[in-house]
């Protein structure tokens, strides 16, 4: 144990102090102080001793200004964003540096074939997002510190800097106001309001080093990463040929992409009749799951209130309690096997659903009868109570009389 | 048949010598002064029978493990034979018979009952009372609730800070460092064995002293008369009668509130979650009041002063009068302890609470004091950190 100890000591000790002196020594941090203390210091890189040298370049043993920035030190002082992309990569997409760390080394690759990178390196197009535009250049922290401008809940913000300044986005013929479609979406009210780190948000669709506009035929893919059972029973559905053939934009076509918002049962009678015709056997088969889905809600309304109700009426409803939660799955389940839109599928599951909220009816009202007939007891208990007590006062008066 | 059987009794004892005695107890006659308040004894002589009674029915499908006490108590009220009513009648006949046997504390009080030559009836009846307040404490923690959990949890830490012996106090009866299984089995021993046998034996003194030295008179300590035959009110049948009538109208009564007014299982307890504003049985609630305006060992104290007056009571109000009227000290102190339980129970059960008065809403603090409702989420003033 002892000559453990005095290991760490002889390993552990030497080397911090080497890195405290190697940034009191630093002659970039002696002149650049705010920037260390303010910035650098606090980051990944700082915390791991990457410093100034290792993305600028410079000599900084030498106290001399120029000698510090002379030819042959490496001094490129500010790099443009090509030079950003390439000196990140330097580091990150170097199997052998990053392997310690265990992050990935394909941002590089997948930034070159993002629509960012295809314009900075295709094009030679500045005004693109680059490593420091979204992560920061000195201060950049790791993605799950909730301050990193790439933490799930301030993705959309960031991306937002550039996608929501109109003059920039017109200049590459795109929209700038998706910040505010997504901010009241069903995702971007999950990730704001309810903090919901997994609710998606713009790097869930587009990626993130390889951000790119989903193109007709990947909607599906992008969305079904998260709604798989959805996507698992669209593929059942009479709209998979139209999606093959690139007429039919997979769940964007009715739900929507930024402004997706909580899918109701009103979308088959607003969203089927965009394409087909009003009164169509389309558009009537889609009236019918309508019907379906409205009456299971009601049902499952309808159950839960009773239960609730009985359970203020102080009766046991363990039993209702889980059966209600086998209803709920059944209607839950509905959700995604309507994009199946196959109505005997989605009837088999309203029948399973109406036989768990019957015998949760017959439960409840059994308990009531109960309950009724112990209260409709108390009448001829206390009519024998009062009798009883009259029939003793009466012999108690008598007595007491003579 | 009834010949028969007397014949068979008196060929094997000696009949008459019983005889006697037992006429002479049973026709012993009551001072005129008795009224309907003297059947509160009685009273809870029948609670205890019933609880006794409804106790064996909960034995038969009560377990007391952490594991199973919950679920088998559930299983009487849902699944057994008129399960259901017999553990309400136990729950209800638990605090009814609290409130009686103070009534009939009460009563003995203000009649003057307790004094010479009636002080150990007295006292042994301070030792009734209390043991029913421990039926009730080691009753209450049996269904294994969150209720009844965090209750004990505070009770028993109550009993530590006992100077001296506190600690080792509730180490006896939690059986460790928290409630938990070893706890549930002490209470289940208490409560089950120990507590009613005791209590019986308690019980029969009590009666025997009451009826060997008799219903006490209004007359002036020193100055009863002994009661002649044809002067009194016989004890049997003219006293048991209006008895008879009282035990069906508390039959009546505590079957209704088992009806209309069932006790609530609530939730298993966790140990890992407190619930909020957790409180003891009514009956504690004025003790549990004062503990909170005074720091620990001055709080206990005070609170250990109450039993400690009961007991000596008849030994401190040595005035010779009984009618309450003509003692007045003796009186009003009675009446400002019975206004100080009354008051300090309400403040206890108002704090930590929400309420609305004259359509304004209030939130009690800890301490019972009423303050204008803040904003949802506010502190509440007076919580202690």
């Amino acid at each position: 144990m002892a000559s453990f100890i005095l290991l760490f000591f002889l390993l552990a000790v030497p080397s911090a102090v080497q890195a405290q002196s190697s940034i009191e020594n630093n002659s970039c941090i002696t002149c650049h102080s705010d920037i260390w203390e303010e910035e650098l210091k606090m980051s990944v890189h700082g915390r791991e001793n990457i410093l100034c040298q290792d993305c600028h370049g410079g000599d900084p043993t030498t106290l001399d200004f120029d000698a510090a920035k002379a030819l042959g030190t490496g001094f490129i002082g500010v790099p443009d964003k090509k030079k950003i992309a390439e000196t990140c990569g330097g580091c990150h997409a170097n199997v052998e540096t990053m392997n310690f760390y265990g992050l990935r080394t394909d941002q590089l690759a997948r930034y070159q074939t993002s629509g960012h990178g295809k314009k900075l390196f295709g094009e030679g197009n500045a005004k693109v997002a680059v490593c420091s535009d979204c992560h920061g250049a000195h201060k950049v922290l790791p993605i799950a510190d909730p301050n990193s401008p790439v933490y799930p809940l301030n993705v959309p913000k960031t991306c937002n800097h550039c996608h929501g300044d109109d003059k920039l986005m017109s200049e590459f013929g795109l929209p700038s106001g998706i910040f505010k479609t997504y901010e009241a979406s069903v995702h971007g009210k999950a990730l704001f309001e309810k903090k919901d780190l997994s609710a998606a948000n713009c790097t869930s669709c587009h990626g993130s080093h390889g951000a790119i506009p989903p193109g007709v035929k990947d909607i599906g893919a992008a969305c079904g990463k998260c709604h798989v059972n959805e996507k698992k029973y669209f593929l059942e559905s009479v709209h998979v040929k139209a999606a093959e053939e690139g007429k039919f934009s997979e769940c964007i076509s009715c739900h929507g992409n930024h402004g997706v918002q909580r899918a109701s049962k009103m979308l088959y009678r607003e969203a089927c009749t965009t394409c087909h015709e009003q009164g169509s056997a389309a558009a009537q088969e889609g009236e019918k799951i309508f019907h379906v889905l409205a009456k299971s809600e009601r049902g499952l309304k309808t159950a839960e209130a009773l239960v609730k109700r009985a359970s203020i009426e102080g009766i046991f409803v363990e039993e209702e309690t889980g059966a209600l939660e086998d209803a709920k799955t059944n209607v839950i389940s509905m959700a995604p096997v309507q994009h199946s839109l196959s109505l005997s599928k989605i009837a088999e599951l309203y029948q399973k659903f109406e036989e768990v909220a019957q015998e949760i009816k017959s439960r409840v009202h059994k308990k009531r009868q109960a309950l009724k007939w112990r209260r409709a007891a108390l009448i001829p208990i206390w009519i024998f109570i009062l009798m009883m007590a009259c029939a003793l006062w009466i012999k108690y008066k008598r007595l007491k009389g003579r | 048949m009834k010949h028969l059987m007397v014949r068979w009794l008196r060929e094997r004892f000696d009949v008459e010598s019983i005889r006697g005695p037992l006429k002479h107890q049973i026709e012993k006659p009551l001072p005129k002064n008795i009224g309907w308040f003297h059947t509160l004894g009685s009273m809870s002589l029948f609670l205890f029978v019933s609880q006794v009674l409804t106790g064996i029915l909960l034995l038969v499908y009560y377990r007391p493990t952490v594991n199973e006490a919950f679920g088998s108590v559930k299983f009487i009220m849902t699944e057994a034979y008129v399960g259901w009513l017999y553990r309400q009648i136990h729950a209800w006949g638990a605090n009814l018979m609290v409130l009686i046997v103070f009534l009939h504390m009460l009563r003995t009080f203000i009649t003057g009952s307790f004094k010479k030559p009636r002080e150990l009836t007295w006292v042994f009846g301070v030792v009734l009372f209390l043991l029913t307040l421990v039926f009730g404490f080691t009753g209450y923690l049996l269904p294994w609730n969150q209720l009844a959990y965090w209750a004990t949890t505070v009770g028993t830490e109550v009993a530590g800070s006992i100077p001296w012996i506190g600690e080792w106090i509730k180490t006896l009866l939690r059986g460790g460092d928290s409630v938990a299984g070893e706890t549930l089995s002490r209470f289940f021993v208490l409560h089950v064995i120990i507590l009613p046998w005791t209590m019986f034996a308690v019980i029969v003194i009590h009666l025997f002293l009451v009826r060997f030295q008799g219903i006490a008179t209004m007359d002036r300590v020193g100055a009863e008369k002994e009661i002649k035959k044809g002067e009194g009110t016989p004890f049997f049948p003219h006293h048991m009668l209006k008895e008879g009538v009282v035990f069906f109208i508390l039959l009546g009564v505590l079957i209704t509130l088992a009806i209309l007014a069932p006790f609530d299982l609530g939730e298993k307890a966790d140990p890992l979650q407190t619930p909020h504003a957790i409180k003891p049985e009514w009956y504690f609630l004025p003790m549990y009041q004062v503990l909170k305006y005074f720091p620990k060992l001055v709080g206990i104290f005070i609170v250990s002063l109450a039993p400690l007056f009961l007991f000596l009571w008849p030994f401190l109000d040595k005035t010779k009068e009984r009618h309450p009227l003509k003692r007045p000290i003796s009186t009003a102190i009675g009446a400002l302890a019975l206004l100080s339980l009354l008051v300090f129970g309400m403040m206890a059960h108002l704090s930590e609470t929400k309420r609305e008065f004259f359509g304004r809403t209030y939130q009690f603090d800890i301490y019972g004091i009423p303050h204008p409702a803040a904003a949802e989420g506010g502190e509440l003033p007076g919580n202690r950190p």
